[in-house]
């Protein structure tokens, strides 16, 4: 994807205002509620006209107010997939999925039915009414709808937001195959940190109306740990386990952790937030955490009030957060070695 | 016999007249019904109540000015006199355009409600999967209103059934012509006959709550589907 957006809106009371060229596949658009990101998807899905500026994806004008142009929603080939998922109660699964499809011009037909199904796992839906479903499998439909319009962008604007968090885990899964197995970039909407973690390589971050920055996801996670409730979440790659005494071991690079689920996949991912990492200047006598690290201190990055500090435990890379009082109290400094204790319970795993 | 020629010529006139207006309505208030439901026009406002207007009017004032429009001094008139069709009223087109504006609010309002109920998001999801406009109307803002459509189309159908006022006024009283079952009725009584009047009467007691029974069934099967 290469999408130039250089938009301006004025609304009473807000201003919008972006000028930024998107590269890359998976792509954050990141600010708490008010800041302008429904306003943007809206201009590029082509339901609000800018005021000024213009919008190019792959060297195709969409919008540009000097050229007067702008190309009508349903010829710009980017399809959305709606918080609410916004699937038409008067069609079954198998026909939402078509409705897109079947008004996609053949020579951009490269997705096909038989494709999505197994993915998004619709077999048994496809002939069911819309309203029998559950939320998660009207969202996993929705995506399917909006994947099978071929579509060379795909918006989705707060995707999760309307699913439980059990439910929302589940789902990710789903919506990271539209990259990874579909080829298709995707402009992910969010106020989630942990979402665009998981979701997206880079983030555009609006306040107020005004694109801040253009960050990557993991540089965003670093720079709000300090204002978010559930601070830096650290994404650990785990394979198999084996149980041991009630829990479940996993080789994690050099060492083990102890967690409190076992997964009998290769490629088990678990979260692990910053908040959840406690740290010892020295090997404590005994500890009720299962989880003992040694740890070396790489570096330290402020973060609104807190200080995060980024480990390298057994050949990997751990961020914890403390407050300066701490860091001082402890004397961490970049090069200390620190012992870093995790309960077996505070991992979450992520479905594969 | 339980029923005249005369009434049954009636009610075969008053059908006839029910179902034109109701198909010309459905193709002309459709559009200003989603006008009016999605529309953001300062005029919006001034539409709405002119749609409206039929729904406070006394019938004999709109009969009079519509009367007058039809007549060959009036600009309706003068049109149909330039098309060669001759003068509308006291014939059955005369009623059919009467009808039209008669019942105008009855096919609109609901429309507009349906349509309105609709939202946006259904036709954002449309646009962004490649449907146009057009298209998008009849794949889904038509399947999603058709509780609208059907309670339009069956109150529109019932409520000319049983005008009297602007038919009294623009069609007069012309047997098998301009003679409606409710002038019939009219007739029945200004002759004494109530025995006769009572059966045309119960007639459209009979029809008008069968059509709402019907409409009050389908709709709760309807509200059942989503």
């Amino acid at each position: 994807m290469n999408l130039l957006l250089n938009v301006q809106k004025n609304f009473p009371g807000f201003q919008l205002a972006a000028d930024v060229t998107l590269t890359g596949d998976r792509v954050g658009v990141f600010g708490s509620s008010g800041s302008g990101k429904s306003t943007l998807v809206s201009m590029l899905a082509g339901f609000l006209k800018p005021d000024a500026g213009e919008i190019v994806l792959d060297d195709e004008t969409l919008f540009s107010s000097s050229r007067k142009i702008n190309v009508r929603s349903e010829q710009r080939r980017i399809a959305m997939v709606f918080q609410q998922h916004a699937l038409f109660p008067h069609l079954n699964v198998r026909n939402n999925l078509l409705y897109g499809y079947s008004r996609c011009k053949a020579a951009h037909r490269s997705i096909h039915l038989d494709d999505i199904v197994p993915v998004l796992q619709l077999d048994e839906l496809l002939d069911r009414n819309i309203g029998k479903l559950s939320g998660g499998q009207q969202q996993r439909v929705a995506l399917g709808r909006a994947i099978l319009a071929n579509p060379r962008l795909l918006l989705m604007d707060e995707p999760l937001s309307a699913l439980d968090d059990s439910l929302r885990f589940q789902i990710i899964p789903y919506l990271r195959s539209v990259s990874e197995q579909f080829g298709i970039p995707y402009l992910f909407i969010s106020h989630s940190l942990v979402e665009m973690r998981l979701m997206t390589d880079s983030a555009l971050v609006f306040e107020k109306g005004v694109m801040v920055e253009q960050v990557s996801s993991e540089q965003l996670a670093r720079n709000r740990m300090g204002q978010s409730q559930v601070g830096y979440i650290n994404l650990l790659r785990l394979g198999r386990s084996l149980p041991s005494a009630g829990l479940f071991a996993y080789p994690w690079g050099a060492g083990q952790l102890l967690l409190s689920v076992g997964s009998e996949r290769d490629d088990s991912m678990a979260e692990l937030s910053s908040k959840d990492i406690i740290l010892f200047k020295q090997h404590p006598e005994a500890i009720s955490a299962r989880n003992l690290l040694q740890c070396s201190v790489r570096s330290l990055f402020n973060s609104g009030r807190k200080v995060g500090v980024e480990l390298e435990c057994d050949g990997n890379s751990l961020i914890a957060e403390v407050v300066q009082d701490a860091v001082n109290e402890l004397s961490i400094t970049p090069g200390c070695t620190i012992y870093a204790a995790i309960k077996a319970s505070a991992f979450r795993m992520l479905p594969s | 016999m339980l029923l005249t020629e005369s009434d049954l010529q009636a009610i075969w006139l008053t059908l006839r007249l029910a179902t034109v207006v109701t198909a010309i309505l459905l193709v002309v208030g459709t559009p200003v019904a989603w006008w009016l439901a999605r529309s953001r026009s300062w005029f919006k406002g001034p539409i709405g109540a002119v749609v409206a207007l039929p729904l406070v009017l006394p019938p004999s004032v709109l009969g009079f000015y519509l009367l007058l429009a039809m007549g060959p001094n009036g600009p309706v008139g003068w049109l149909t006199q330039t098309l060669e069709v001759g003068n509308l009223p006291f014939t059955f087109w005369g009623l059919v355009l009467a009808s039209v504006f008669y019942s105008f609010p009855f096919m609109v309002q609901p429309l507009q409600s349906a349509f309105e109920t609709v939202g946006d998001r259904p036709l954002e999801a449309a646009a962004t999967l490649g449907a146009s406009r057009l298209d998008t109307f009849f794949s889904v803002v038509v399947p999603l209103s058709l509780r609208g459509f059907m309670t339009a189309s069956i109150l529109t159908f019932a409520h000319t059934v049983g005008e009297f006022g602007v038919v009294l006024m623009i069609g007069g009283n012309i047997p098998g012509a301009t003679r409606v079952a409710s002038v019939q009725i009219y007739d029945h009584v200004e002759a004494l006959e109530y025995a006769s009047a009572h059966r045309m009467a119960a007639i459209m007691l009979i029809f008008s709550f069968l059509v709402l029974l019907a409409l009050y069934a389908w709709r709760s099967e309807e509200g059942k589907k989503y």
